[in-house]
């Protein structure tokens, strides 16, 4: 309220109410779900079956080039000697050496990460940007069981586009604007006309899904006692929708946002096969398939790292915009 | 016939510096076959006694009591439960995908066979003035009324000798409400049962009960037998409580 | 798994009864039938087409290499000359076969895991709850692709790896499902009975959450049935020679400036496969979320639509020399429920003085709320309401379209409702739900109206009011929230107060407050007063006249006073010798109305409360009588019944049978 005097100030009222107390569960259990990750990026290679560098090197690999990377890798040690030394390399940003590409773990994700967070970010806005008025204008048209047409239009196709896996529409997107039609580049990045397919690929399934999730949650809370009590008090119906429905409804799709935003990152493995993106995607599968385990690790762990920052980063939007969520949360 | 003792009880939720007092070192004693009125606003933790008398909850602190013993020591798979409750919400009380009969029986001890488990299904249902041919059916069917005897009909199977009746009524119609009323207190008399009669309707609370027990916030403020706490309240609560219940007696002052 | 998909998952709250057969409902639409049979086609696809076309599929012809389509091969073939169609439809017992294979998996890891909780003991159960959430945070395709690393690339080991990823999310559905039905009291009596953990859960709980496992389920397996094809079309599930849809997809993304059919069929196969229990799956939830909607019914609607308006009574029924604030005749509201009309509402007439103070009575069901709406014009689609006249203070409302009259109800109508912590937005601050009346109607400034608004918090007797209306609706008390819902009515200049069970969600204590205040705001404004409640007594002690109404109809309208000295319609009088109150004879059994009100569908004709009424007669059960003043009453006194009953009442005023089973 900036027209009201403010007889508090700002920071004693912060830290009176509930949100140190919020905060600070909320980053202990990002420090523990990292630990977790850490942990389990560290067992990868402790967990495959067989001795990963000769399976890494191959079977035609010499004895001593295998015991020579063994040794580099620290594989010799003890056990917690290595998940102290794994631990400690992380903190200096050290992320061991690519076995197939002999370069630092490190080198190779900064320069690709970039570039898969840019369709993430791209195809997220995207995606938010269509599925938030779409939904919340067609719970609009629809409440009460009207215009029953255009919800049963709508439920459809959002059902048919959301099953429509990424991949399988970017092969699609590439085999008809790319190779029928020439229009964008088929592969590969070589400027903004390369984005188009990767991030339509990656946002129209999500968007769908959320323009439903928006729908249905705008739905819910058009019918509740408040909107009601906002249409008692006779405002223009624009000002119940966007007033009054759409924040309530969006605190409920935020939850849901987070979901889709992780699942594009995930996403972006596939699609980024598809188009060979110079991102982490195509990386991390040919790491697998070449059974790299230490660029595998360093890779999981920045997705996994990307998923509970975007985690984090919902919860604290969330208690933004619903005031009591903080509250329930302690 | 059985005395229901609390003694010192407290419930406390949550730990820390958020650790709430739901009830707060409350004693209270429902005698043999008497019925003892608990009245208070939500919040009171009027129902958390209820629920911890009967184990739902556990005390951290104080003792609850049946006749002298612990009522809430460890019982045998099978082993009769003496103190049952009856629940607010009709809706909420019944498994759907379980026939009333069944309902009914899952609190039966002893009498094995399927024929005599029946026909107690049929007594009880009779007992709470139901056709017993209700027995098949799911709880869909019936009205909230007809729900809230079976619930009272499936606390009755467990032969019990306390009843927590915890906001029975609260939940139906005035009309639908009296029958109710009726046939708790009738049944009470009839098989001499103690009952802890739990309700924010002190009209309701008055009418029943032989003694009543006020309580707010987790504490019992005031008790006595129910003449003299409504004729002499001595707790200036109790007076706001009583006070504050709508009476047609003010029908003559208000109208202009 | 598809990034997209991951984001729906379908919650549903456990059914409430037994209804038909989940499947038998689902094939009685055209829409259902064609989504289980094409998911059955999948299966037989799956099951037979190895078996036929196996050995066509891998047949090498070589004068056809990379072609495209053509009669013979209708897809083209691929670069050993193998027919891709069939190669495609061959590739469905493994795509489908993996995925369903993977599904099983995660659901059978998901019910471990999340029934474990219930099973075992609370601080087992807090670890489980614990790891599964910080689990769940990872996309399942994630998951996949690490468990796949240490199960090893191939399609058994992916397969373990998607299972496993899945796993957590349904351990978190099961979690959340059977939180749902432990909380209710079924459980908490079963607990009382000493029912053992074990048997809750296969006795209570499972049978409540197994419709909604069952279509996750499917809907699961549509996800890993995309998400398998990803991870093979990545390389790391099914290896060659073996072939699923996600290869073909990856040979064919290979030649695709050859023959782009090489790469559609198969992703149209994993579409179609995928949209066939997508399809199930989704239908089936909106089946037991019982989200069918009623369609309006093509018989004509009952009621007043087309009859011509009544004409205008300026001072209306009585002696009641003052002017008519409110006249409702003939209202009827109707709602569409199962292809026919019902009215609970059904043709209501009420009167309001200026400054008049009237209550409504009746139990549940008996339209005194949706009267008050709709009189508000505040009931939406699908109810339709109609009456042959409603006017509020000069303004036709049933032409609530008009500037004038939307104005007329937006500053001289308020409401206050029931619950006042649903009725209050919880996302905005008290203050701007106040203030935002000023700004939309009158004008005013921002700053203006949170000055006005702060001011009326006040005039509600909320203490520092200042403070307050910078809080949120979660920071105020039961009873200071129904303040500031009166606090939003008296923003304008109301000239009616309607207040729907203003404090059936408070205690006694505060009830008595709010209704204090409310009396005191309407002698201020000197505006009237129609307060809708179930308590006779709040609204004996509140209000000049009680309308009592049952079954969508005013079976009696008298002034309070007669109320007392004796109401003549034996409901009036069953409903308050059924009352008990602070002198009730304590020894005597409560007097009781046996039944129950009848249902809007089940009324049959004659007077609704026949059934129940110890004095019907056959003319009772055959003709509904009409409201009307009798001989012996004042204009201010009428009744519905062909029996008035008179004096005080008394114990003969109900039947005493108890309650007979239906």
């Amino acid at each position: 309220m900036s027209s009201t005097a403010i007889d508090a100030p700002a920071a004693d009222r912060f830290l009176s109410g509930p949100w140190p107390r919020f905060l600070g569960r909320r980053l202990l259990r990002l420090v523990v779900s990292l630990w977790v990750l850490v942990t389990f990026s560290f067992l990868i290679v402790h967990l495959v079956p067989g001795d990963p560098v000769r399976a890494a090197l191959g079977s035609r690999a010499s004895a001593t080039s295998v015991a020579e990377w063994n040794a580099r890798l620290g594989l010799n040690d003890p056990l917690l000697t290595q998940y102290a030394d794994y631990v400690s390399g992380l903190f200096q940003g050290r992320l061991g050496e690519s076995l197939q590409l002999r370069l630092p773990v490190d080198q190779v994700i900064s320069e690709r990460l970039p570039n898969t967070l840019q369709l993430v970010a791209l195809a997220f806005l995207l995606c938010v940007l269509v599925a938030v008025p779409l939904g919340a204008l067609l719970a609009i048209r629809t409440q009460n069981g009207r215009h029953r047409g255009s919800e049963l239009g709508f439920t459809a196709g959002a059902v048919v586009l959301t099953t429509i896996p990424d991949f399988c529409l970017a092969v699609g997107l590439v085999a008809l604007l790319g190779v029928s039609l020439e229009l964008l580049p088929v592969a590969g990045d070589s400027g903004t006309s390369s984005l188009v397919i990767p991030v339509l690929a990656l946002a129209v399934g999500p968007a769908a899904a959320l323009a439903r999730i928006v729908r249905v949650e705008m739905l819910g809370v058009l019918g509740q006692d408040y909107v009601r009590t906002a249409r008692a008090k006779r405002l223009p119906p624009r000002r119940v929708y966007l007033r009054h429905a759409l924040p309530n409804a969006l605190t409920a799709t935020l939850t849901v946002g987070g979901l889709i935003l992780t699942s594009l990152i995930a996403g972006t493995v596939l699609v980024e096969n598809v188009i060979a993106w110079p991102g982490l995607g195509p990386t991390l599968v040919r790491s697998i398939i070449a059974k790299d385990y230490p660029m595998v690790q360093g890779i999981v762990l920045v997705y996994g790292t990307l998923v509970l920052l975007v985690n984090l980063l919902v919860d604290v939007a969330l208690a933004l915009v619903d005031p009591r969520s903080t509250v329930r949360e302690s | 016939m059985s005395v229901l003792e609390l003694r010192g009880l407290t419930v406390r939720y949550g730990h820390g510096s958020s650790a709430h007092q739901a009830v707060d070192g409350v004693d209270l004693t429902v005698a043999e076959g008497s019925i003892v009125g608990l009245v208070g606003e939500s919040g009171s933790g009027k129902s958390t006694l209820g629920k911890a008398a009967v184990g739902l909850v556990a005390p951290s602190g104080g003792e609850i009591l049946l006749d002298g013993a612990d009522a809430l020591r460890k019982r045998r798979r099978g082993e009769r439960r003496p103190i049952q409750m009856v629940f607010q919400d009709p809706y909420s009380s019944l498994n759907p995908r379980m026939t009333i009969g069944e309902a009914i029986a899952e609190g039966m001890r002893g009498a094995g066979g399927r024929a005599s488990r029946r026909a107690e299904v049929a007594r009880l249902l009779d007992l709470v003035r139901l056709d017993p041919a209700l027995a098949g059916r799911l709880p869909s069917d019936l009205s909230g009324g007809q729900r809230q005897r079976i619930a009272v009909a499936r606390a009755l199977a467990a032969r019990p000798d306390v009843i927590i009746a915890d906001e029975i009524t609260s939940a139906l119609d005035v009309s639908v409400q009296g029958a109710l009323l009726n046939l708790v207190r009738e049944l009470q008399r009839q098989l001499g049962l103690s009952l802890l009669f739990i309700s924010h309707n002190l009209a309701v609370v008055r009418y029943v009960s032989d003694a009543i027990a006020v309580m707010r916030d987790g504490r019992i403020v005031e008790q006595g037998s129910t003449e003299r706490l409504l004729a002499q309240p001595t707790d200036p609560y109790t007076r706001t409580l009583l006070e504050s219940v709508p009476r047609f007696a003010r029908v003559t002052e208000v109208p202009r | 798994m598809s990034a997209t998909n991951l984001a729906t998952p379908v919650v549903i709250t456990p059914s409430r009864g037994r209804g038909r057969g989940l499947l038998r409902t689902l094939l009685g639409t055209p829409l259902g039938i064609a989504a289980v049979t094409s998911v059955a086609i999948v299966l037989l696809l799956a099951l037979l087409a190895p078996v036929i076309w196996g050995d066509a599929a891998d047949a090498y012809h070589t004068d056809a290499l990379r072609q495209g389509p053509s009669a013979e091969h209708l897809a083209g073939t691929d670069s050993l000359g193998r027919d891709i169609l069939l190669r495609v439809l061959v590739a469905t017992r493994l795509s489908v076969g993996l995925a369903l294979g993977a599904t099983a998996i995660a659901v059978t890891l998901g019910l471990l895991l999340g029934t474990l909780p219930a099973v075992a003991g609370r601080r087992v159960g807090r670890f489980v709850a614990a790891a599964i959430d910080v689990a769940v945070a990872f996309p399942a395709l994630l998951l996949a692709i690490f468990f796949a690393v240490i199960f090893g690339v191939g399609e058994v080991g992916t397969m373990v790896a998607l299972g496993v990823a899945g796993g957590p999310w349904f351990a978190r559905l099961t979690l959340t499902l059977s939180a749902t039905v432990a909380s209710r009291d079924f459980v908490a009596a079963a607990r009382v009975n000493g029912v053992s953990r074990g048997r809750i859960l296969l006795r209570h709980v499972l049978p409540n959450i197994g419709e909604p496992l069952a279509i996750n389920a499917t809907l699961g397996a549509a996800l890993n049935l995309l998400a398998f094809a990803g991870l093979s079309f990545l390389g790391i599930g099914v290896q060659a020679p073996s072939y699923d849809w996600g290869r073909l997809l990856n040979e064919g993304l290979n030649g695709i400036y050859v023959n782009p059919w090489a790469a559609i069929a198969p992703g149209v196969a994993i579409v179609l496969a995928g949209l066939a229990f997508n399809l199930t799956g989704e239908l089936a939830a909106q089946v037991i979320g019982r989200r069918t909607r009623e369609k309006a019914p093509r018989e004509p609607l009952p009621g007043p639509d087309d009859a011509p308006a009544l004409p205008v009574i300026e001072h209306g029924g009585g002696d009641d020399e003052r002017e008519t604030l409110l006249d409702v005749r003939d209202l009827w509201v109707r709602f569409p429920s199962g292809g026919r009309w019902v009215a609970p509402v059904r043709g209501i007439d009420l009167r309001l003085h200026a400054g008049e103070s009237v209550g409504v009575v009746g139990e549940s069901g008996s339209g005194k709320s949706l009267t008050a709406l709709a009189i508000a014009q505040l009931l939406q689609e699908p109810a339709a309401v109609a009456a042959r006249t409603l006017r509020f203070d000069g303004h036709d409302l049933r032409d609530s379209s008009s500037r004038q009259t939307r104005a007329a109800l937006a500053d001289s109508l308020a409401m206050i409702f029931q619950d006042p912590m649903s009725s209050l937005n919880p996302a905005m601050r008290v203050g701007p739900q106040l203030a935002e009346v000023a700004t939309a109607h009158h004008g005013a400034s921002r700053r203006g109206a949170l000055a006005q608004a702060v001011q009326q918090l006040s005039a509600v007797r909320i203490p520092d009011p200042e403070r307050r209306a910078r809080q949120y609706p979660h920071e105020f008390s039961g009873g200071m929230r129904q303040r500031a819902m009166i606090g939003i009515g008296l923003m304008g200049t109301p000239r009616l107060l309607i207040a729907d069970e203003p404090t059936t969600a408070l205690d006694v204590t505060v009830q008595r407050q709010v209704l204090e205040l409310l009396s005191a705001v309407r002698a201020e404004a000197d505006s009237a007063l129609l307060l809708i409640s179930h308590d006779i007594a709040v609204v004996a002690g509140m209000c000049e006249r009680v309308v009592v109404m049952y079954a969508g109809v005013v079976v009696e309208d008298l002034p309070v006073a007669e109320l007392l000295a004796g109401p003549r319609h034996p409901y009036t009088r069953a409903l308050l010798a059924a009352l008990p109150d602070m002198e009730t004879p304590r020894e005597r059994p409560l007097a009781t109305i046996p039944g129950r009100p009848p249902a809007p569908a089940e009324l049959t004709g004659g007077c609704p409360f026949a059934a129940r009424c110890a004095v019907a007669s056959d003319r009772c059960r055959e003709q509904e009588p009409p409201l009307a003043t009798l001989a012996d009453t004042g204009a201010g006194h009428r009744v519905a019944c062909w029996h008035p009953q008179a004096g005080a009442v008394g114990a003969a005023d109900v039947k005493t049978e108890t309650e007979a089973p239906r």
